[in-house]
């Protein structure tokens, strides 16, 4: 099952920062990071990825620096402290809300 | 050699977004065209795919306006106007301040200012493809800041008495000077 960019609005923050959980990257490298670690069910346009990024940055949640790298410019973002708050926090209320709904829809005798 | 599809997409983002953000952009879509090339395509295919992947620059310009930060500062300033004016009513009234020797010309071009700085903040919070146009809460926070130390300035220098409307409402002005103050500092960083 794929989901469109519509369905994923309220979650891409969290999955950017965890596309960045493990060290810095541009990007495009996030945009790689979300098609491969989501099993290429993410479906959203990958240039709406770089003002989602520059959101998450005035937010404070990552740091983005630029780099000179093969004779090309890139920004590269790093989670802050924040972000690795926010990133915990997402991620345990995401796992009590999935579970929650797995309990709903368990199928009863 | 970059195909001419996506050195016209360049140019859109050039032409439409403040230059850090047209290269982070443009950067990411030659990545994303040459990905498409290492893999067989030809230039024309290559660009269109990688365009196809990477969102039409209407698109990518839109969401770069939707989160500006002048367009999210705009909405926070705007948000702040109605406590701020309840205030500002609440106490001029009760000081009767239609009775203060305040020159005329000098209550037309404080309405008149305040009046064309909505309208300039309303024009940023609303921009959906107009990036420049967020930049508008650039040049309205200034004003913002001058308008409150007026406000307050004529209240020192015309208010019979302190009441404790007019107290409540320069409070409130206050707040929001060192609100705007932080906004501003934040636009002309970003």
């Amino acid at each position: 099952m794929r989901a469109d960019a519509q369905a994923l609005k309220g979650h891409l923050d969290t999955l950017l920062l965890a596309c960045l959980e493990n060290g810095p990257r541009h990007g495009y490298a996030v945009k790689d990071a979300l098609r491969q670690r989501g099993g290429e069910r993410f479906d959203l346009p990958t240039g709406t990825i770089y003002p989602a990024l520059r959101r998450l940055e005035a937010a404070g949640l990552i740091r983005g620096t630029w780099t000179g790298q093969d004779g090309r410019r890139r920004r590269v973002y790093e989670l802050t402290a924040a972000g690795r708050r926010r990133l915990a926090g997402d991620r345990a209320s995401w796992a009590d809300f999935a579970a929650a709904v797995t309990a709903m829809l368990e199928p009863t005798t | 050699m970059t195909a001419p599809l996506i050195e016209s997409y360049t140019a859109s983002l050039r032409r439409r977004l403040p230059a850090t953000l047209a290269e982070e952009a443009a950067a990411g879509l030659q990545e994303t065209y040459e990905r498409h090339l290492a893999d067989g395509s030809t230039q024309d295919a290559a660009a269109r795919d990688a365009i196809a992947e990477f969102g039409q620059a209407p698109l990518v310009i839109s969401e770069f306006t939707r989160q500006a930060p002048g367009r999210r500062a705009a909405r926070l300033l705007l948000a702040t106007g109605p406590a701020a004016g309840s205030c500002w009513a609440a106490a001029l009234i009760t000081s009767r301040a239609w009775t203060w020797p305040v020159p005329g010309a000098a209550r037309l071009a404080f309405g008149t200012i305040l009046l064309l700085t909505v309208l300039a903040l309303l024009a940023a919070a609303t921009s959906h493809s107009s990036y420049r146009r967020t930049r508008l809460s650039v040049l309205a926070c200034p004003v913002i800041l001058a308008l409150d130390a007026t406000t307050i300035t004529a209240v020192a220098a015309f208010a019979p008495a302190p009441t404790w409307p007019l107290a409540a409402a320069l409070t409130v002005s206050l707040a929001r000077i060192a609100f705007t103050t932080r906004t501003m500092r934040r636009l002309t960083a970003s």
